[in-house]
């Protein structure tokens, strides 16, 4: 066999000293049963102090608000909910999502209502004094609508512009820098007809700012999107109106793999392997989008930059810190002088570091005859933990299950991890995944960072299989506490009843 | 010589022998073949004319849109052969990380389109790629493109067997060298001048170099990018070796400080990739009494990647310090010196005082025009750094409350104008922010 090709995961604490833990783990899952989910809200607290120290490096003020779609935890939006209201808020994309808000002690002023809305999510928002994140003029006439029918108050609205690469005359000459098209939002240059039903409905809605979502890690386009609002906001203010935030949305991104190096010889490893010239690297030759055209590599691979240099807060600080293509100033320079807030929704950079998803190793066996490689059956399967839905290539991490056994000793294997569905596609990973051994039966594999996005993204009932419970865990002393998601409040140590007030 | 049109200077370009002295190596005679010296200012002068002239000469009615995939060179050369045939040119790139390329490229004329970033939340499902929707734009019908297609069309290749690799044997009395040393972008120069040594003399030895993976050389591939070019043919290498932006550079500063050769860091590339190649064999070849030969090229010269230096290696560039700076007054010390004042002072002398103070908003002027204190007067940051260093800009007998959107920049001004003599300047603290917060009135004209 080549040297095995690891895309080893970055752990940071305190989940790298939970991951050391394996007794506790092991006596988890042993209660629980698995697939199970493992949270830590005390890093989703420290993530978001990590943002703020970039607001204050750059002496902007406004709210970082946790876009809830990427985790359904309580435990983490009650951590949050305990955080300064100032400075941390939580942007719900559904009804549901907004009851779940408020039950975990998020009042409506710190609440951002986003994505496409149905009636009742609306009623409630506006009910609840949130802040609605408007995707088109139709849902302010709809949401002016409701105001004035159940008698509410004035509700703070943003509205989410779009089309920037399309603004004419304010771009260097000659040169276009062009976006994915996205289907929200309202393109800037059709912004006339909002702003005037912004003036009809004044008495109805008070117009906070703008924001905008764009789904690129390129810093560029943001930079473009980012100075665009803000002369948006100038005209606003010309016409009289009084605008005072500017939501850049998230995409700050996750750093998942630790070593640059592994992930550079893994994707040129995918090339080779698509050009023919080594062998496949993946489940029946997957090639992730790329492709072979007589010797030539054509596609792009469907992956996630899973080693990125900079992520999350660093992102941002970037950001901040690039000129803005027009006026030239760096664009946080652009939001302080304009006395605008800045408000940032990280979805998955805000859960960095805060969870694990664990499975239980349930059979292994050869692959095929010769190859060297195995197939190693997991009880959970691809709905539980979606990595590969999002295109992350991580490794897991082997937890043995005795001491020191004979899995602890062993050579460096290729392995496919399949799950407990009765599909042939149900695979953890379409990728050959190298482990420093061979798992056995009773083995634990701990997927990590799988908060964002990832641990319970898919997951359902079909085949009956269990869906993963989830805990929520802290370090006390020298051992790690427990208790169910559901349980967690972050007034108490983890694991004991709530004191009486 | 006497030309009736620019693209007649294409090619012919000098075969520099390089000073053993520098290189080091004691057996092998290196030369330079300085593709800098045609006359759009790289080897891409070639492919680009020989690509395009036949549509450019057949276009009459100067409709159309040359388009090409470049960030650089070719998009230099195909633009201003667009231009002087009335033809419009534009560069489909998500690579142009060199800003004078980017203006030199807006100067000539050229329309420049920059594809979008990766996806960050990916839908797998589309692995349709921007470039893809570009080769779709092409091929529709009553496309007025004319797409060059350099990673692709045999004619890149043909531009280089049919004039650079004759002249490299020219120039050697007819005969081929031992190795061949090319950077590879398009693949073009190395698979056409390695056809014509080779089928000078089989033994030619090729050396391809690419970029390091994670590295950025302007005008090179990746490992992985190499394998996207449709001209790109493994077997055309006998070797391929990876250079770091590091090496360019120091391969550049050689050529340039030691040569004369005002290179590129392309060509610097493929400089310092053939010595620390050369330098084995070199090694066997002492005390065989044999001599070789080398040719690497210069594909490019050194002014458009002065940025590119700057950002990688700014101690080249060193510049000395002008004068007196408010950021040369630390944070400690402008806390300690400078004179502040709260929003509700600062409205009552502003009203009221005698003389009144002069209001200085360091704010940018688009900002200013926004919302400002009314009769404050905008000075922004950088130029009121200018100004200081000429001397004190205001009388003392002025009083003067600076502003900034936080009191952080106004309080190191503040500081550097009293260390200047100035008796009564004083930073709003809090700033502009300050100053809405508390109600304060401000101003739109």
């Amino acid at each position: 066999m080549d040297a095995p090709l690891y895309l080893r995961p970055r752990v940071e604490p305190p989940l790298a000293g939970l991951l050391t833990d394996r007794h506790f783990l092991h006596s988890l899952v042993d209660a629980l049963g698995s697939p199970l989910n493992v949270l830590l809200p005390e890093a989703v607290a420290e993530n978001a102090a990590r943002f703020r120290t970039v607001y204050d490096r750059h002496h902007l003020t406004g709210r970082v608000y946790f876009a809830h779609k990427a985790n359904r935890s309580s435990a983490l939006l009650r951590r949050l909910a305990a955080e300064d209201p100032a400075a941390v808020g939580v942007d719900v994309a559904s009804v549901a999502e907004l009851r779940h808000a408020l039950g975990c002690g998020f009042t409506g002023d710190r609440i951002m209502a986003t994505g496409p809305k149905d009636a009742a999510f609306l009623w409630l928002a506006a009910r609840v004094g949130a802040t609605v994140n408007l995707d088109s003029p139709g849902e302010l006439e709809r949401l002016s609508g409701l105001v004035r029918a159940h008698g509410f108050g004035r509700v703070a609205v943003l509205v989410r512009l779009s089309g920037f690469e399309h603004a004419s005359g304010r771009e260097g000459a000659g040169t276009r820098l062009l976006s994915r098209r996205s289907r929200f939002g309202t393109p800037v240059q059709g912004a006339e007809a909002l702003l005037s039903a912004l003036e009809r409905n004044a008495e109805t809605v008070e117009f906070v700012g703008a924001a905008y979502h764009l789904d690129t890690t390129g810093l560029e386009e943001k930079a473009r999107a980012l100075e665009q609002c803000v002369l948006f906001m100038d005209e606003c203010r010309a016409r009289g109106l009084s605008p005072r935030a500017l939501d850049i949305g998230g995409g700050f991104g996750v750093g998942y793999v630790a070593e640059a190096e592994e992930w550079e010889r893994w994707t040129t490893a995918l090339t080779e392997a698509v050009l023919g010239v080594r062998p496949p690297l993946t489940w029946r030759g997957h090639g992730y989008g790329l492709r072979n055209e007589g010797g030539t590599v054509r596609g792009a691979a469907a992956l996630y930059p899973a080693h990125r240099p900079t992520a999350g807060p660093g992102y941002l600080d970037e950001l901040l810190s690039l000129p803005a293509p027009v006026l030239g100033r760096h664009t946080a320079t652009l939001l302080l002088e304009h006395l605008h807030d800045l408000h940032i929704e990280p979805g998955r950079s805000l859960v960095d570091q805060c969870g694990l998803s664990l499975a239980r190793v349930l059979d292994v066996r050869p692959a095929d005859p010769d190859s060297g490689q195995y197939l190693v059956h997991l009880a959970m399967n691809a709905g539980d933990m979606s990595l590969e839905e999002h295109g992350v290539l991580v490794d897991p991490v082997l937890l043995p299950r005795g001491g020191t056994t004979a899995a602890v000793d062993g050579e460096a294997v290729g392995v496919y991890l399949t799950g407990n569905l009765c599909l042939e596609g149900d695979l953890l990973t379409r990728r050959l995944v190298h482990l420093p051994r061979l798992p056995v039966a009773g083995d634990l594999l701990a997927f990590v960072n799988t908060a964002g996005y990832a641990m319970d993204f898919h997951a359902h009932r079909a085949q009956r299989q269990p869906v993963a419970r989830t805990v929520a865990v802290e370090r006390r002393g020298e051992s790690w506490n427990w208790c169910p998601d559901e349980d967690y409040w972050p007034i108490t140590p983890v694991g004991e009843q709530p004191d009486e007030v | 010589m006497r030309y009736d049109s620019i693209t007649e200077a294409i090619g012919n370009t000098p075969l520099v022998r390089i000073d053993p002295a520098v290189h080091g190596l004691r057996n092998i005679d290196l030369y330079a073949k300085l593709e800098m010296l045609n006359p759009f200012g790289s080897v891409k002068d070639r492919p680009a004319w020989h690509m395009a002239r036949p549509h450019l000469e057949a276009a009459t009615d100067a409709e159309g849109t040359v388009v090409e995939l470049s960030s650089g060179n070719t998009a230099k050369a195909l633009a201003l052969l667009a231009g002087m045939h009335g033809v419009r040119f534009k560069s489909v790139t998500n690579r142009m990380r060199v800003p004078e390329i980017k203006e030199l490229l807006l100067l000539i004329g050229a329309e420049i389109e920059e594809l979008p970033g990766r996806s960050e939340c990916l839908d797998p499902t589309d692995t349709d790629d921007p470039l893809t929707h570009f080769h779709r734009a092409l091929s529709d019908p009553g496309s007025t493109y004319l797409h060059t297609d350099q990673y692709f069309n045999p004619r890149n290749v043909e531009a280089h067997a049919e004039g650079t690799g004759p002249e490299i044997v020219k120039d050697l009395d007819g005969r081929a060298p031992d190795w061949f040393i090319a950077c590879v972008g398009t693949a073009g120069s190395s698979t056409g001048v390695a056809r014509v040594l080779r089928e000078h003399d089989p033994r030619v030895r090729v050396l391809g170099l690419v970029a390091h993976k994670s590295d950025f050389i302007p005008g090179i591939r990746t490992i992985d990018e190499v394998h996207q070019v449709g001209l790109f043919d493994p077997a055309t290498y006998d070797t391929i070796e990876s250079v770091t932006s590091d090496e360019a550079i120091d391969g550049m500063i050689t050529l340039i400080r030691r040569c004369g050769l005002l290179s590129g860091p392309t060509g610097g590339a493929a400089y310092q990739g053939a010595v620390r190649q050369l330098r084995y064999a070199d090694e066997e070849l002492d005390g065989t009494g044999q001599r070789r030969t080398a040719v690497f090229i210069v594909c490019d010269r050194a002014e458009s990647y002065l940025s590119y230096v700057r950002q990688r290696r700014p101690e080249l560039l060193g510049r000395t310090g002008r004068g007196r700076s408010a950021v040369a007054v630390t944070g400690a010390e402008a806390r300690a010196e400078a004179r502040v004042i709260g929003v509700d002072d600062a409205r009552r002398w502003s009203a009221e005082g005698d003389p009144r103070p002069l209001v200085v908003d360091l704010r940018s002027p688009h900002a200013y025009a926004a919302l400002h204190i009314e009769g404050s007067v905008n000075i922004v940051d950088e130029v009121f750094e200018d100004l200081l260093r000429g001397g004190l800009p205001f009388s003392k007998r002025t009083p003067v409350l600076l502003a900034c959107p936080v009191g952080e920049k106004s309080l190191r001004y503040a500081a550097a104008l009293s260390r200047m003599g100035h008796p009564d300047v004083r930073s709003l603290a809090g700033g502009i922010v300050a100053w809405r917060d508390a109600g304060a009135p401000l101003v739109r004209e």
